[in-house]
């Protein structure tokens, strides 16, 4: 497909703007911004049943999780518009800076600076709010990624590979200390679909995805998983096996999407999301509430948003004026598609149990603020396609 | 316009990304479906986990006398309870709690912990709670979050010790217990009550009634959200005994005083005073085995189990109490003594081994293999027929005919003594009224009792007269002694009459139950029946002592007196008599543990509880002279 087809199709749209038809704001992925709000909505709601029958605890009363969401949604909101504004080529430019001081606030993070929650020394507190910088990181990461790569035109030899796979080592060891081991496997979600599209040897790919299966089998062998991680990858493999916190979980889980049947429960009427029987239900496990509430009908509207969502941006990938564009979108739908279908399908027992959100849907400011800034760059990339 | 560097592969790997995108929401929504539409079912099935059953107890049945009066009632009890779910947050609450009921934290800790009630539930900590008190706790119940009142109902027993033994107890049910209730699928869970002994026990499936069953719906930090469904309670039903509540009054009475008169006789043998530490009395109707008073005594109250202390239970176990918890009536087992000699008359006459005309010389003493067997007191009674011997309790008598059925056993088999104690009931389960269940043959409770090894001829003789390994217990006794004054009939002793629902309506009947028919033809039962005559009214007769002025011409009598030898124990006394001889409405037997001889110690006790019996001005109880 030649750029003047593509010009051309899209241009059937913009066909009656006679002056300056290449100017970035008329070519802004308007269905893409739909999606992204529709998902924000459909967040709020679900949050909203999620926590709506939790009595107050500590200083989050029943409805703030929803007003504290909004209030991340409205921020977010901003930073996809000014993540869009501005030009990625001068981002490029910024990158090395993004990058060191990305690994920066990952280095602070871990010192007495950060907090540590639940095991992991992952997030800055703020008064009340949190920030979880590994969150921004992924986007810097993707940012940095794209640059290298496209700076040497989708030519990777070994010797690129290798750097490539230097830079991308130091923020995921960082993440690692935390301990992240989600956070880490986007990272590398990322890192392998980038390369692939950015021009790396096939052979270089199959050796990486390897080593990546070596590397797995190794970390169960060598102990270098804390024992949680064994039980929660355990109780994947095995739910029945265990009366555990794990298994519990995910049966938790799994019963209250099967209880939703094809048309669900109903908004507020899921008994297992109302009666709390699903941990953490707000955040990694918010797909219960859609399972259980909406059933069959609900979840795959919302999965089918986030395929529409991915589509616009593999098409925005496919439609970029230059490589940079290309890799920018492919990283995005990289760690969309990854958080998906992980988070997804941990909920429905066909995927390890790991703490990763889901994209606009599960509670937390730093994830859906990123998330934001994700789908920004890829209206930006798609709104430049011509200028 | 695009960087011009490789496009045609760009494109490519851009396309092999959406097919790896495609496969994994195809995955996505692959199991989803699996999950919501084909597995779905097999899923809600699991998902239950929010509901939770509660029981609640039915309040028991009543027990009542064959009149109608209460014996054990529920009374209702103010109950101040603690919801679990509230107050381990509040230590405050607790202590002011404890401070309020006059106990200590750790006494008010651990009655919430108690296992016995549901987690879903309030858990009662305190009964019998104060008027003022609960006005306290309901008048600042800001202060007192997760703490109530309620009223339950708990076991009264109205006569203090009148019949525990007959009534019985209720407590926790145990494993045991709960195991063998599963399998009959009653619907015991652990911390339900049951009747652990006497009436409470035996007539359980009727007392108890239905347990009510709440669904609860409940959320995973274990709080109540609503009722789904509810099934309240249905009552026990009542249950009206054969027990005559004025008779079982006069009855312990009799036997208590009894025992304490024999106290004060002196013990010849031994050369001190009789221990007399514990007795039992049976009064059965002969006409259906009703029983119309039983007591063993010393006795204890049943409340104890309601509210008792600690104190209180171990008291119990003090050996200077001699087992108050024991009920001697029913399941003490003793050496009949001569009032076996009953069962041997019957073997003899029945089998043909004599006749009411045969005659033995009792010289005083007998020689049977190389051993000689004597009388009470080696006393000669004479040529006696069997009437006679019976009267003045003649050993030698019995002796012989212990050795002539044992010299005849080609003919009357080796157990034909034991085989007409079993037709007469004894060792048929028949003394464990409050387990119906049990069936006990003669030979398992008294093995020894039979033919083994080293059976000889003066084992048979022993057994003749009711000593040696022969065990019975009081009841078996007493209804041996009315199957035979009813003419042959062998009831099942019964205590209930009939079971009446909350309402009053009856349910049904406790019908009386025949074992089995014995024939008695008069030409065997009318010498044996002039010998127990004789032995109450006949000067010679053992027990004519004790009934001096007694009004044969209203009530003529027959009994029979027993002394059991017990080794390294005094004598245990019985007596065991009916009325009116011919046409017989009571059956009276007496036991008196280490008390010597039956006629001294037994017999007054009878004639004690006969004058009740009949409306005779009760005179009191003292030894009487006799020997046997």
């Amino acid at each position: 497909m030649s750029a003047v087809s593509v010009s051309t199709r899209s241009l059937g749209k913009d066909v009656r703007a006679p002056r300056d038809a290449a100017a970035p704001w008329r070519h802004v992925d308007v269905f893409l911004v739909a999606i992204t709000m529709s998902l924000a909505g459909m967040g709020l709601l679900l949050i909203y049943s999620a926590t709506q029958h939790k009595e107050n605890v500590g200083d989050i009363s029943a409805t703030g999780y929803l007003k504290r969401q909004a209030l991340w949604t409205a921020i977010g909101i901003v930073v996809m518009v000014v993540t869009a504004i501005l030009d990625y080529r001068l981002l490029r430019d910024l990158a090395p800076v993004l990058y060191v001081g990305t690994v920066l606030v990952l280095v602070a993070v871990l010192s007495p600076l950060g907090t540590n929650t639940r095991g992991a020394q992952a997030w800055f507190q703020f008064g009340s709010f949190q920030l979880q910088p590994s969150e921004y990181a992924k986007l810097v990461f993707i940012l940095c990624l794209a640059s290298y790569c496209a700076a040497h035109r989708g030519d990777l030899d070994f010797r690129r590979l290798v750097t490539v796979l230097a830079v991308a080592s130091v923020p995921v060891a960082l993440i690692y200390r935390q301990p992240d081991l989600g956070t880490d496997l986007v990272f590398i979600a990322i890192l392998m679909a980038m390369l692939l599209v950015a021009g790396a040897r096939p052979r270089h790919i199959a050796v990486l995805t390897l080593l990546g299966v070596i590397g797995v089998v190794a970390v169960f062998q060598l102990g270098v998983l804390k024992q949680y991680q064994i039980d929660r990858l355990g109780a994947f493999l095995d739910p029945k096996g265990d009366t555990q916190r794990s298994a519990y979980n995910l049966n938790q889980s799994v019963n209250a999407i099967a209880a939703g049947g094809l048309t669900g429960k109903g908004l507020l009427n899921g008994r297992e999301t109302n009666l709390s029987y699903v941990p953490e239900q707000q955040t990694d496990f918010i797909f219960t509430v859609v399972g259980e509430e909406f059933g069959l009908a609900g979840a795959t509207t919302l999965l089918a948003l986030f395929a529409l969502l991915v589509w616009r941006t593999w098409r925005a990938a496919a439609l970029a004026r230059d490589l940079l564009g290309t890799l920018l979108c492919v990283g995005v739908l990289a760690m969309v598609v990854f958080q998906v279908f992980e988070n997804v399908g941990m909920t429905m027992g066909i995927m390890p149990i790991i703490g990763i959100p889901l994209p606009f849907l599960s509670y937390g400011g730093s994830s859906t603020i990123a998330s934001f800034a994700g789908v920004g760059l890829v209206l930006n990339v798609h709104m430049r396609r011509f200028a | 316009m695009r960087e011009p560097v490789s496009p045609d592969s760009s494109r490519l790997r851009l396309g092999v990304l959406g097919v790896v995108v495609l496969s994994l929401f195809s995955a996505l929504l692959v199991r989803l479906w699996y999950l919501q539409v084909m597995a779905s079912d097999q899923y809600q099935a699991v998902s239950t986990n929010s509901v939770r059953l509660v029981t609640t107890e039915a309040p028991r049945g009543r027990i009542l006398d064959r009149n109608g009066v209460e014996l054990v009632r529920n009374r209702i009890s103010d109950v101040i309870t603690v919801d679990r779910n509230d107050l381990p947050m509040r230590p405050d609450v607790k202590s002011r709690l404890a401070f309020i009921l006059g106990i200590s934290s750790d006494e008010l800790q651990r009655r919430i912990e108690s296992k016995r009630y549901s987690v879903y539930k309030p858990v009662p900590i305190a009964r019998d709670v104060p008027k003022e008190k609960l006005i306290y706790v309901r008048e600042h119940a800001s202060e007192f979050p997760g703490v109530a009142n309620t009223r339950l109902t708990e076991r009264e027993y109205t006569q203090g010790e009148l019949a525990a033994h007959v009534l019985g107890y209720t407590a926790e049910i145990n494993s045991d217990e709960l195991a063998a209730r599963k399998r009959l699928r009653r619907g015991y869970k652990p911390g339900d009550t049951i009747g652990k002994t006497g009436v409470e026990l035996s007539f359980e499936n009727d007392l108890r009634g239905q347990p009510g069953i709440e669904e609860l719906e409940v959320d995973a930090a274990g709080r109540v959200l609503r009722t789904l469904n509810s099934r309240p309670p249905v009552p026990g039903h009542d249950v009206r005994l054969t027990i005559d509540i004025n008779v079982q009054r006069m009855v312990e009475t009799a036997l208590a005083e009894g025992l304490a008169a024999a106290r004060q006789g002196q013990d010849r043998q031994y050369k001190k005073h009789f221990l007399a530490p514990a007795g039992a009395a049976v009064v059965l109707d002969p006409r259906d085995g009703s029983v119309l008073a039983m007591a063993s005594n010393p006795t204890y109250n049943p409340s104890i189990y309601v509210d008792g202390s600690l104190a209180e239970f171990k008291r119990l176990q003090d050996p200077a109490l001699h087992a108050p918890l024991n009920d001697r009536a029913t399941e003490g087992l003793y050496a009949p003594g001569s009032t076996f000699k009953l069962v041997t008359s019957i073997a003899a006459l029945s089998k043909g081994l004599i006749s009411p005309n045969t005659t033995v010389d009792d010289k005083g003493s007998i020689k049977i293999g190389n051993q000689i067997f004597r009388n009470a007191g080696s006393a000669p009674h004479g040529r006696v027929r069997l009437d006679r011997a019976l009267t003045v309790s003649s050993d030698v008598y019995f002796y012989s005919l212990g050795e002539k059925f044992w010299n005849a056993r080609g003919r009357y088999g080796e157990t034909a003594i034991q085989d007409t104690a079993h037709d007469l009931g004894l060792g048929e389960g028949i003394g464990r009224v409050p387990d119906p269940e049990i069936r006990k043959r003669l030979h398992d409770s008294n093995p020894k009792a039979f033919p083994n090894g080293g059976w000889f001829p003066g084992d048979n003789a022993n057994l003749a007269i009711g000593q040696g390994e022969m065990a019975i217990t009081p009841l078996q006794l007493g209804n041996a002694y009315a199957t035979f004054a009813n003419g042959g009939t062998l009831w099942a002793p019964r205590l209930g009459t009939e079971i009446i629902d909350a309402d009053g309506t009856k349910v049904r009947d406790v019908a009386p139950r025949a074992i089995r028919h014995l024939d008695l033809p008069p030409t065997l039962r009318n010498p044996i029946l002039a010998g127990l005559m004789g032995a109450v009214s006949d000067p010679k007769g053992t027990a004519h002592g004790a009934f001096i002025g007694f009004p044969y011409d209203r009530m003529p009598l027959a009994g029979k007196t027993g002394t059991a030898e017990v080794t390294n124990k005094q004598d245990t006394a019985l007596f065991t008599a009916f009325g009116p001889a011919t046409n017989p409405q009571f059956e009276v037997t007496v036991l008196l543990e280490e008390a010597g001889f039956g006629a001294d110690a037994a017999a007054p006790v009878v004639r004690r509880i006969c004058d009740g019996l009949i409306g005779e001005p009760l005179k009191p109880i003292a030894r009487a002279g006799g020997a046997d």
